[in-house]
């Protein structure tokens, strides 16, 4: 933030460390103030099991596609389901939004880039959601038979850090997509084109394996399935050594380029703003 | 509505009356919403990508078999048009209503609109129209037609008309089932997130009913999913036991009477919110 001018004095005079923690702190606090609303919202994520429900159906008409028995689809969809609240995409709205109304420019006015006041305004969210999901995944994995990961803690910990890195990566993406609003109002349909071509890679429509093999090769070197599906089937246990060093390389590489493109961005957009409120 | 307007729709009778001051307030909708061409253009071809992200996204499926429960990939594609016909209609007049319910009930807005001289029910539930969608209800017929060309067979004038009388059956049951979410909104003082229901109701309707497994498949004829797509779609096709031809405009006559009768019931246990 040093480098765009308009919030950097003050900003030398915070503390980051302490203005990241209060703010992902009051994030959480605030998700969990609407307690219902979280559950409603991750009960309208149920998407990924209604896609699982018809692959159940193709097993068991016509035998496991590409060796993916049902066990298989339990284990990954239910990941998938956990992953998909675990992106940093609604950050584009917030951007959207402010960008409309002028609250942008309250923002500005705070001694933090706005990118930060987003991004732990989301991860006290992405933290809440965790904290519910994950030991619902745990129990579904005791409950449910088929579904299950058989987890070492060397895979534990490479899941873990598969899934910051997937945050980090759609937190970045996303932002750097929403930089548009600057130049344009139309930043959220953009973002949905984005996503939507981007979910044939990612894992979202299904897993990347049951893709055509000219598809799956595009999208090893895309960068949406380390948003989703490589941390999924890393849990799962799918990927050999070789593919999780090269999801982590491909993760990284996107993460650099996103994060170099937001800055650039950044920097041309924020002389465009004009208020319009604020 | 001005008191001209008021006084010329009192001269007309019953539904023409109805009819009429519909006819005004879609009117003002589409003329305020029309101001912002690009971003309908814009929502326009969206609605078209997502049409063809969804064909292109169940084709995956036809890559390991020929069929999913006694479905075709063109019958499939005939479902998701019926889908985005369903969810088009639904986001462009009833979504727009449902989500101001909330509004209405916590600002006293209802009880403005009790005071009028119109039905309520036909004022909460249908008032505002939402341009965005309008057009995608087309968008699913053209992918109806298209999945009839894929599975090769030519629907006879009794299956059109048939196809047509549930898709008009589905329309009237997600109308009650809106219409009692708006009943639930008043009773809850709120709700903003009913609409997730209808969402969620509508979405389950992506797939024929048939592409699931039991118990699912069954619940889902319960909760009346396979109402909404799969009936109309099977009528189409000529493989529908005609049965549901009965069945389902019962239902939603029922469904109809049964939310507008508790809208009634639950407007006498109001109490106002503005006084």
């Amino acid at each position: 933030m040093a480098e765009t001018g308009l919030a950097a004095p003050a900003a030398r005079t915070v503390r980051m460390p302490s203005a990241w923690a209060g703010l992902v702190r009051s994030s959480v606090q605030v998700a969990l103030t609407y307690r219902g609303r979280m559950v409603l919202w991750v009960l309208s994520g149920f998407f990924p099991l209604l896609l699982m429900a018809v692959w159940l159906t193709v097993v068991d008409e016509s035998g496991p596609p590409a060796g993916w028995t049902t066990g298989d689809f339990l284990s990954y969809y239910a990941a998938a389901a956990v992953m998909w609240h675990l992106s940093g995409q609604h950050v584009v709205w917030e951007w959207d939004a402010d960008l409309r109304s002028g609250d942008l420019s309250t923002r500005l006015l705070r001694p933090m880039h706005p990118f930060g006041q987003y991004a732990a305004g989301d991860l006290g969210h992405r933290l809440v959601l965790l904290t519910g999901l994950l030991p619902a995944l745990a129990l579904a994995t005791v409950v449910v038979p088929g579904l299950d990961y058989d987890l070492t803690p060397a895979r534990a910990a490479l899941t873990l850090a598969a899934v910051v890195l997937a945050y980090a990566l759609s937190l970045l993406m996303a932002s750097t997509v929403a930089l548009v609003g600057f130049w344009s109002t139309q930043t959220t349909n953009l973002w949905m084109l984005w996503w939507g071509i981007g979910s044939f890679c990612s894992g979202w429509v299904a897993p990347l394996e049951l893709m055509p093999s000219w598809l799956q090769q595009v999208a090893r070197v895309l960068p949406f399935w380390a948003t989703l599906g490589f941390p999924v089937e890393l849990l799962s246990g799918r990927l050999a050594p070789g593919e999780v060093a090269a999801g982590f390389g491909v993760g990284l590489a996107w993460t650099a380029a996103f994060a170099g493109l937001y800055v650039l961005g950044w920097r041309h957009g924020i002389r465009r703003f004009q208020a319009v409120a604020g | 509505m001005t008191t001209h307007e008021v006084a010329t729709d009192r001269r007309l009778g019953g539904w023409r009356r109805y009819v009429h001051i519909l006819g005004v307030c879609w009117r003002a909708a589409v003329a305020q919403q029309l101001e912002y061409r690009a971003d309908l253009l814009a929502k326009t071809l969206m609605s078209a990508f997502w049409l063809a992200w969804a064909a292109i996204g169940v084709s995956v499926y036809f890559r390991f078999t020929g069929d999913i429960g006694g479905w075709s990939y063109g019958g499939v594609l005939v479902v998701v048009g019926m889908f985005f016909a369903v969810n088009g209609a639904r986001q462009a007049f009833l979504e727009p209503n449902l989500s101001l319910m909330h509004d209405y009930v916590r600002r006293g807005t209802l009880d403005h609109v009790l005071t009028q001289p119109v039905d309520s029910q036909l004022l909460v539930s249908l008032r505002h129209v939402g341009m965005h969608n309008l057009v995608d209800p087309l968008l699913g017929l053209v992918l109806v037609v298209v999945g009839v060309g894929v599975t090769g067979t030519v629907p006879t004038a009794g299956d059109v008309t048939a196809s047509a009388l549930l898709f008009v059956a589905a329309l009237a049951l997600l109308y009650a089932l809106v219409l009692a979410l708006m009943s639930l909104a008043v009773l809850l003082v709120g709700g903003d997130e009913l609409g997730t229901v209808s969402f969620s109701v509508v979405e389950l309707s992506r797939f024929p009913v048939q592409a699931y497994r039991q118990p699912l498949q069954t619940l889902l004829v319960v909760v009346p999913v396979a109402f909404l797509t799969t009936l109309p779609a099977s009528a189409l096709l000529g493989r529908l036991d005609p049965v549901w031809l009965l069945v389902s405009p019962v239902v939603a006559a029922a469904a109809v009477a049964a939310a507008s009768l508790g809208w009634r019931r639950v407007l006498r246990r109001y109490t106002g919110a503005s006084a």
